[in-house]
């Protein structure tokens, strides 16, 4: 409990490391949800990577170019990193959802090709430059410890944004997901709300990922959504419940991890896999327990 | 209020493929048609051309207006048996697609998906009032859906979660009611009572009714007009017209018991 009295103390050292993580933890379930609901947990997968590319290849370009000195690449690699994410995160999203909508084919399987050279290309375009190198890996590996207060307060805004165009224009996001033919009918404009929905998606994955890494943020767009989803009998408690999982497993997460010395991102992922088995074993349980007689007999 | 349709030579596909070509068509305000075919003739991708899911290749089609002008202002506008037809605008469609293309994950009751009907007169961003959720309830009354309001729409039975479709098309005020398939999936008790229904609907309401079907007896019974789709050609006249086994013979080229 000491640790825990720490972690709470406004001088504790990594508060923005805390905060941070909470605030990924309750954003990212509530597109996440989205995800879930339109199967695009692929997406959900490739996504981060591709945005992570984003983040490597824009501490590597400036400095390649000269317009950066790697002994200064400090000051303004967050910059840099942002701009990559932003960038990489929106444009992929937006291609592979025109593609989904637009081709034949596969979309699976475009969307792990995309996973699986947006890894190669970072390891290879870092592999050529130690400066950069050294920050992807801290990102990959979900090392939530070095956030400044402009980095937080990036992260707060963008997140505050999404939350609130989420609040007011779910009743939008919900129609052109669930009947795309019935909202075009109503007059809607299905491809403005879908653009809308995946900015919004792109944002949560871009903050997400600068902050805590690729890792971290796959699990917290996904697993509180499906966790969630085992239980909640209407929307209101698929969305919020999802979010205030996200919120909660990030901070009972940073708690383990600082109280047994062990990486942050992790160890708040392991601890949503846990959250997840369990609630899927005890929902299987409540089925069996609930059931009639003729159901049994079935 | 309810509206007339016209195809003028219209031309119906995906991309660059042709379904169906140079066909046309004439739907008159307050009428019950049905458009008949066997699978892949183009039944629903002619009935999505129409409601504007997708665009025609060539072709062009109008509908009727309720506030008629005194001269067409479009040279492709004109007056057809006392209506005004006009490219220019498009009318209030309720659309009833098949009940089971909806995905189970959607934690929606059937009040909520019902609701959906009336987002078009909701500006975004804006909440639900209450008198558009009376008329929700209204027409989930109407329809006999009331009863499982409160229900999941996925655990619904097929002919259950078609009169959830038909609330939430009629809770859209709409000027025509376009229905896919209602009663695939649907048992034949359920099949009768849902088509019952919809003739009611339309008697009172001198609704516009489309309906795609593949079942010839209740077409016989309940619509008055049948559009037929066979390889490539678009027959239209009365039920009584086209489904007799002698018409019916020529147009398949085979002998119909």
């Amino acid at each position: 409990m000491e640790s825990l009295r720490q972690i709470l103390s406004p001088d504790f050292l990594l508060r923005n490391s805390v905060y941070t993580s909470v605030l990924i933890g309750f954003a990212c379930p509530l597109v996440g949800v989205f995800l879930v609901l339109r199967r695009l947990v692929f997406m959900g997968v490739a996504l981060p990577q591709i945005s992570s590319t984003g983040v490597a290849i824009a501490l590597c370009i400036p400095i390649w170019l000269g317009i950066l000195q790697p002994e200064h690449a400090a000051h303004s690699e967050h910059l840099y990193a942002f701009l990559g994410s932003m960038v990489f995160s929106l444009s992929a999203i937006l291609i592979l959802a025109f593609l989904e909508r637009r081709t034949r084919g596969l979309p699976e399987g475009r969307l792990g090709a995309a996973y699986v050279v947006a890894s190669a290309l970072s390891i290879l375009l870092l592999s050529k430059n130690r400066y950069a190198e050294v920050g992807w890996l801290d990102l990959m590996k979900g090392e939530v410890i070095t956030i400044d207060n402009m980095d937080l307060t990036l992260t707060a805004v963008s997140l505050a944004i999404v939350l609130i165009v989420l609040g007011v224009f779910y009743k939008e996001l919900l129609l052109v997901s669930f009947d795309r033919a019935m909202a075009a009918t109503l007059g809607k404009r299905v491809v403005f709300w879908d653009v809308l929905l995946y900015v919004l998606i792109g944002i949560t994955v871009s903050m997400a990922v600068l902050s805590v890494g690729p890792l971290i943020a796959f699990g917290f767009l996904l697993i509180p959504a499906l966790t969630t989803h085992l239980f909640a009998r209407n929307m209101r408690q698929f969305i919020i419940g999802a979010s205030l999982l996200g919120g909660a497993t990030a901070f009972c997460g940073f708690w383990i991890a600082y109280s047994f010395d062990l990486p942050v991102g992790p160890t708040e992922v392991v601890l949503l896999g846990i959250t997840y088995a369990s609630a899927f074993l005890l929902s299987k349980a409540i089925t069996l327990l609930t059931r009639t007689p003729l159901q049994k007999g079935n | 209020m309810s509206a007339s349709i016209v195809l003028d030579k219209v031309t119906i596909g995906y991309d660059d493929h042709v379904v169906m070509s140079d066909i046309s068509l004439t739907v008159r305000r307050g009428s019950f048609t049905a458009i008949l075919g066997a699978n892949g003739t183009g039944k629903s991708t002619l009935l999505k051309t129409i409601i504007g899911l997708q665009t025609p290749i060539a072709g062009r089609i109008l509908f009727s207006t309720p506030t008629p002008k005194q001269e067409p202002a479009d040279k492709n506008d004109f007056w057809f048996g006392g209506e005004f037809m006009t490219a220019q605008r498009r009318p209030l469609f309720g659309y009833v697609p098949q009940s089971n293309q909806f995905d189970a994950l959607y934690l929606l009751s059937a009040f909520d998906v019902a609701m959906m009907g009336v987002y078009r007169r909701i500006g975004a961003g804006r909440i639900v009032p209450a008198a558009e959720k009376d008329l929700v309830c209204e027409c989930m009354r109407a329809t006999g859906a009331d009863t499982f309001a409160k229900k999941m729409f996925s655990q619904l039975s097929g002919g259950q979660k078609q009169r959830v479709l038909i609330a939430r098309a009629l809770a859209a005020k709409p000027e025509i009611l376009v229905l896919d398939e209602p009663t695939a999936g649907v048992d034949v008790a359920a099949t009768h009572a849902l088509l019952e229904f919809i003739s009611q609907i339309h008697r009172e309401q001198k609704l516009t009714v489309l309906l795609v079907t593949h079942d010839l007896p209740l077409v016989r019974k309940h619509t008055e007009q049948v559009v037929w789709l066979h390889e490539g050609k678009l027959l239209q006249g009365t039920a009584s017209e086209l489904l007799n086994p002698k018409r019916m013979a020529e147009i398949l080229e085979m002998e119909i018991s």
